[in-house]
């Protein structure tokens, strides 16, 4: 097969995973921590439009960046206070974000914005010279490699740190955990505001990078499949990453089947079913029994 | 405070509801009605730079030129249609003009029950003819086929590509046949790799990622000019296409050059359906009492170069003119819906 072709597969896989790897990141924090996030679209919206604006007012895209990052945490902030501090069932919470998200954005956008411009890439010296990964990993804009590094930072920090046993804790067992003295409350908000800032970032990925405008809707349920990836992944980042990867390449593979013609003989939309297909084989084939954490969507209080 | 306080209260209350409800069919009707012309958009504003914009221009331009008035309500959800088009047909309007697609059920619906208002559904085509309701359609497969012809004589590496919505809307594909046909004419061993969205009509349109992240990986396999025709999506490949150097993009519907200014690095033309003049038409039709009923074609055409105009050689401009000739004579046919 043409290299020139290979790379450019590879290159769109892994920039149609990069949102939902980020998304699935947030999902993640918030989920072991024992808080269901079914908001990360919402979230994700919100903060592809915020960002949208403040670089279209300022014109200053890493502020821009930040603003959209503050508005998943904000986002994630009131998930908290609605599902930690009142209780309120958690799927509710999230959906009440999710539907905030639409209205809000849908409600501020005027079509007359425009930004000036979006994150360029950056070619890393060297590197980018090595045929197909160069081009592929190493020529890529800065979010594109905040996520790859994320999601080693994440397994780390879930794995390996006194925090991601804590977090996991009061995501397993808050009972225990309160016992040894681990603060769940303030666990949960921390790390739900975590997951607020990851999906923030995934819609600056959205407007700032990818795309360079705001659309009404524009995330289109990239928030949801997050989700579903990280189920995929059994709740782990390396897992969910995998997931992404998949769904990305999938994606990119069943374009590269329109662009060779073949959308004329099969009709596009089964070669469109690709990636769903492959994830329900690969999921029933190769991942198994997926566990949530034992405390999902449990409100805890203290006795 | 006291039972009888109550009943007053409301009973003042439901008084002032009633007068409030009657009062705009107290209003005496105006003597000499003059001829009026009313505009539903779709969801969206009426200054949207696309379909809703020139449908509303060309309604105040048919209306001025028979003398008249025109009026816009626009739709903030698509469950209003049908009511905000009896918002005009009660008040006994002359014609009314419903802006999309999407309208066109509703308007169908309407034309049967006010069967003295003449109604023009824009981007409508009419399966079965109504007496006072005019489709305004196009030759989606006419602009496109040009879009393929300016395409095929302005790559430099023989590929070219297409992003577009989906194919469950029959103008998509037009645009699709119409600019294959045309690159494949000019340059018959030009590559042409395009694409459809893989999703309904409800993320089809408004996927602008996806767009973008099409368009780069057509690009990164050589296409040099890319035609963006689905909506926001067909944006997001502009926009993409634009932030890297040389290459050339063709927008859709209206000239994009007005819609999206982040992709005038790029965007050398757009493959037309002239809304505006086709309104206008319609209108003076409707006036002279020879309205068309069932489909009316508007014209299809390529918008200007703007900023490319200096790069575009002048045989080729020449080639395009002599192209959309053809066309509308039939001596060029484009092989679609045939």
């Amino acid at each position: 097969m043409d290299p020139v072709i290979i790379a450019a597969v590879l290159s769109s896989a892994l920039r149609q995973s990069t949102p939902i790897s980020l998304g699935a990141l947030s999902g993640l924090f918030c989920e072991r921590s024992g808080v269901i996030n079914i908001g990360i679209e919402g979230m994700m919206l919100m903060a592809a439009f915020t960002g949208f604006v403040a670089s279209a007012v300022t014109g200053n895209i890493f502020l821009a960046i930040l603003v959209a990052v503050l508005t998943g945490m904000l986002m994630a902030l009131f998930h908290g206070w609605l599902s930690i501090q009142f209780k309120v069932d958690q799927i509710i919470s999230g959906t009440v974000i999710n539907i905030l998200a639409v209205g809000l954005t849908g409600y501020f956008y005027t079509r007359n914005l425009t930004t000036q411009g979006k994150l360029e890439p950056i070619a890393l010296p060297g590197l980018s010279q090595i045929p197909i990964i160069g081009r592929v990993l190493f020529d890529n804009p800065p979010i594109t490699y905040l996520a790859l590094v994320l999601v080693f930072v994440a397994h780390f920090v879930l794995f390996h740190t006194r925090w991601g046993l804590r977090l996991r804790a009061v995501g397993e067992h808050p009972r225990a955990a309160d016992t040894l003295g681990i603060n769940v409350i303030w666990m949960r908000y921390a790390n739900v505001v975590i997951g607020g800032a990851l999906a923030g970032l995934a819609g600056a990925f959205l407007t700032l990078e990818a795309v360079g405008s705001f659309e009404r809707g524009m995330t289109n349920g990239r928030g949801f499949i997050s989700l579903a990836v990280m189920i995929f992944g059994k709740w782990t980042p390396l897992g969910a990453w995998a997931g992404a990867l998949l769904f990305g390449f999938t994606n990119a593979l069943q374009t590269q089947l329109q662009f060779s013609g073949l959308g004329s003989v099969i009709p596009h939309q089964f070669v469109g079913m690709l990636p769903y297909l492959l994830t329900i084989i690969v999921l029933a084939g190769f991942v198994g029994r997926a566990r949530p954490p034992a405390a999902v969507g449990q409100p805890y209080t203290k006795e | 405070m006291s039972k009888f306080t109550i009943k007053l209260l409301s009973g003042l209350a439901a008084a002032a509801l009633i007068l409030a409800a009657c009062a705009p069919a107290a209003t005496p009707a105006p003597t000499a009605v003059p001829f009026r012309v009313g505009v539903v958009t779709d969801v969206g504003e009426v200054d949207d730079k696309s379909f809703n914009q020139s449908a509303w221009e060309g309604a105040q331009q048919g209306a001025a030129a028979v003398g008249g008035t025109a009026e816009y309500i626009e739709t903030k959800d698509a469950k209003d249609y049908g009511a905000n088009i009896a918002e005009f047909a009660d008040k006994g309007y002359d014609v009314i003009i419903t802006v999309g697609f999407a309208l066109g059920q509703a308007t169908t619906e309407a034309a049967k029950k006010y069967p003295n208002v003449k109604f023009i559904g824009v981007d409508q085509f009419q399966g079965e003819s109504v007496a006072n309701l005019s489709g305004l359609i196009f030759h989606e497969d006419h602009s496109g086929y040009l879009a393929g012809v300016l395409a095929a004589k302005m790559t430099k590496t023989g590929t070219i590509a297409a992003v577009l919505g989906t194919d469950l809307v029959p103008p998509v594909v037009a645009f699709k046949e119409g600019y294959e046909a045309g690159a494949k004419a000019t340059k018959p061993d030009i590559k042409i790799i395009s694409t459809y969205h893989p999703g309904g009509l409800d993320v089809a349109f408004t996927d602008p990622e996806w767009g973008a992240t099409t368009a780069a990986q057509a690009v990164d396999q050589g296409a040099d000019v890319v035609f963006g025709a689905g909506g926001k999506t067909g944006n997001g490949a502009l926009i993409e296409v634009a932030s890297r150097d040389g290459l050339l993009c063709i927008g859709v519907d209206s000239d994009q050059w007005e819609t999206v200014p982040e992709a005038h690095s790029c965007l050398i033309s757009s493959a037309m359906k002239l809304i505006t003049p086709g309104v206008v038409d319609l209108i003076k039709l409707a006036k002279d009492g020879q309205f068309p009923a069932g489909n009316y074609f508007g014209d299809a055409a390529l918008a200007p170069f703007h900023d490319f105009d200096s790069q575009v050689p002048a045989d080729v401009k020449t080639l395009i003119e002599d192209t959309a000739k053809g066309l509308k004579d039939g001596t060029i046919k484009t092989g679609y819906g045939e």
